[in-house]
């Protein structure tokens, strides 16, 4: 039987590390349960990135999380980059380290986008080998995300949560369930997000993501520049409710607000976490805004220069 | 509009996803790329066709949904380029400065996992593509290159090797050195320590254009030959100007010249005698320990 959350213990609420934040966090030292840190802005830094992390995670627990894996790729996986996984992990004592079920580039090319693969017996096959391979390279379990998505391959023979949940039991690696991405990913194709989030094994979810989206009325951006809207957080409740709980995280990654307004938002989980509060149905939300331009999905993080 | 047909079989997962890969970031769009050669050589199909290699929803045509992804791979990339080269983007505009970056990625496309290697190319292809190769008058595209240059040394600067950890040397450590031995020295420089010429005195300019609100109008200065160290201390990285003679001394002593060699290279490109050079080296030295150049 597997131990919920694979034995990893609930680390509360958390938020993700983006270095607009850095000055507050070193002038303030705000009571935040934990920090999820974008592990490519930090895996090759010599400099002030390093400098600041190594501080913070002096205080908080960390939690390693990833964009360039590549897992689904057919491209050899990169140990170069797996080495320096581990060591950034030993470095901070990272908790888990995590990255996305797709596929960021093939032929040696990087598009630094999260993209959909085929739910197949060959993809099903191929990306457990490798999720194999990078647990022996780590010598962790790895932990794995739902991304976003916004087309499916017509060739597809199995639903996104049957592939999560068979590659989850084949190689024993946790999963990092993002309550945004379902509820996302789930309106761009016409989906019950509810049935992703009853059907997955709960017992593997290591952790919970939570964020804003843009509403386009025909489909969803995961643009991560907002607050999370009222089904995503209904939705969180019950996944709250079927996994007794796991670290939770919320990211925001454009229009960043200042820590505290960050922070407060991730403190509304715990009205989320009652068994007894009052329940309201869970819909897809048809009514935001939708905004003019079109805003990028899961924007990228760079570390700005300080230079005098 | 899409044929009712549908065939489920997928060609092999390395085969769709170069195939997609073509598509999502074809410079001319979603249609183009399905038909250009590359994505028919891998899974031949029009843009018709498209619905029957990835879905629709109800609201959104295939082509629409693939167009989801095309369009953010190239802004994603664009704009994290804006934040390396932030006051090249200033003086071109943001529309010039996004044309470059487009040409530049079809040319350089990223083959790494961080971002941090995005801007390898920048200045080779600006280099490269200069409309004026043949002329030599300093113009625009010797600025460009200039300011990719610099803005990318300070990138490099800022998260490479530094020297916050370890010792630098001290005065008393080149005063210990014996009047004998002077010559034979070799200093090693710090590995943050990056020293450039260019053709336009860019270190007043760069200071303006990143502290300036955006509204205000910076003067491009006019070309005139100039030296720059770049370091780092205390983790932010520092600019300092330099004349020609201790340009040429400090790129000697870091390609690992003896001290006596890189006078000698020094003393050949110095107006000054050999005794008003010897006190000016003295100072020198003297400013060069205090930042941490060795």
């Amino acid at each position: 039987m597997t131990a919920p959350r694979l034995g990893h213990s609930n680390l509360g609420l958390g938020v993700g590390l983006r270095t607009v934040h850095f000055e507050h966090i070193l002038n303030h030292w705000p009571e935040v349960d934990w920090f999820e840190i974008i592990s490519e802005n930090f895996m090759d830094s010599q400099g002030r990135p390093r400098y600041i992390l190594d501080q913070i995670a002096e205080r908080y627990p960390i939690v390693m999380h990833g964009v360039s894996m590549s897992i689904g790729s057919t491209d050899p996986l990169n140990m170069d980059y797996l080495h320096g996984l581990k060591n950034l992990a030993k470095d901070v004592k990272a908790h888990w380290v995590s990255d996305h079920i797709c596929w960021t580039g093939v032929a040696a090319k990087n598009t630094h986008d999260l993209l959909p693969i085929p739910y197949t017996e060959e993809t099903l096959k191929h990306v457990s080998d490798r999720v194999n391979t990078v647990q022996d390279v780590l010598e962790r379990p790895l932990v794995l995300e739902n991304p976003s998505t916004y087309v499916e391959f017509q060739g597809s023979n199995m639903s996104e949560q049957e592939f999560i949940t068979r590659l989850a039991q084949d190689t024993g690696c946790g999963l990092l369930l993002d309550v945004n991405n379902v509820y996302v990913s789930s309106f761009n194709h016409d989906k019950e997000p509810i049935d992703f989030i009853k059907e997955i094994p709960h017992e593997h979810i290591v952790q919970f993501h939570l964020a804003g989206h843009t509403n386009y009325t025909t489909h969803l951006i995961d643009t991560h520049d907002g607050h999370v809207i009222d089904p995503v957080w209904e939705l969180y409740r019950l996944a709250h409710e079927l996994t007794g709980g796991v670290s939770t995280l919320l990211e925001w990654d454009a229009n960043i607000p200042p820590f505290p307004e960050l922070h407060q938002e991730v403190l509304k989980a715990k009205q989320f976490m009652g068994e007894h509060l009052p329940k309201f149905e869970i819909h897809i939300d048809q009514k935001t805004e939708a905004s003019g331009k079109e805003s990028l999905s899961t924007p990228l993080h760079f570390v700005p220069v300080d230079v005098e | 509009m899409a044929t009712e047909s549908k065939n489920t079989d997928l060609p092999e997962l390395s085969i769709v996803q170069q195939w997609f890969h073509s598509v999502v970031t074809h410079p001319e769009g979603i249609e183009q790329g399905v038909n250009s050669s590359k994505a028919l050589d891998l899974i031949p199909m029009s843009r018709n066709d498209l619905e029957h290699m990835v879905t629709r929803s109800e609201k959104v045509s295939a082509h629409d949904r693939m167009n989801i992804y095309a369009n953010a791979y190239y802004a994603r990339l664009i704009e994290c380029l804006g934040e390396s080269y932030p006051v090249m983007k200033r003086t071109l505009g943001e529309e010039a400065f996004n044309g470059f970056c487009f040409a530049y990625l079809q040319e350089y496309p990223s083959t790494s996992y961080t971002l941090g290697h995005l801007g390898d190319n920048f200045e080779r292809f600006l280099t490269d593509t200069r409309p004026d190769a043949d002329d030599p008058q300093l113009g625009w595209p010797d600025l460009l290159i200039d300011l990719a240059r610099l803005e990318w040394t300070i990138l490099q600067v800022f998260d490479g090797p530094g020297i916050e950890k370890t010792t630098t040397l001290q005065l008393t450590d080149l005063q210990a050195i014996k009047p004998d031995q002077w010559l034979s020295v070799k200093l090693q420089l710090v590995p943050c320590l990056e020293l450039l010429a260019l053709h336009y005195p860019l270190n007043e300019y760069y200071t303006d254009a990143r502290q300036q609100s955006d509204d205000t109008k910076i003067d491009i200065p006019e070309a005139k030959q100039t030296f720059l160290a770049i370091t780092r201390r205390d983790y932010i990285v520092r600019r300092h100007e330099i004349s020609s003679v201790q340009y040429i001394l400090l790129s000697a002593l870091k390609s690992g010249h003896t001290l006596g060699d890189a006078l000698e290279r020094a003393a050949a490109r110095s107006s000054l005698n050999d005794e008003a050079l010897a006190n000016e080296l003295q100072h020198w030295f003297r400013e060069w320990v205090e930042f941490s150049f060795f």
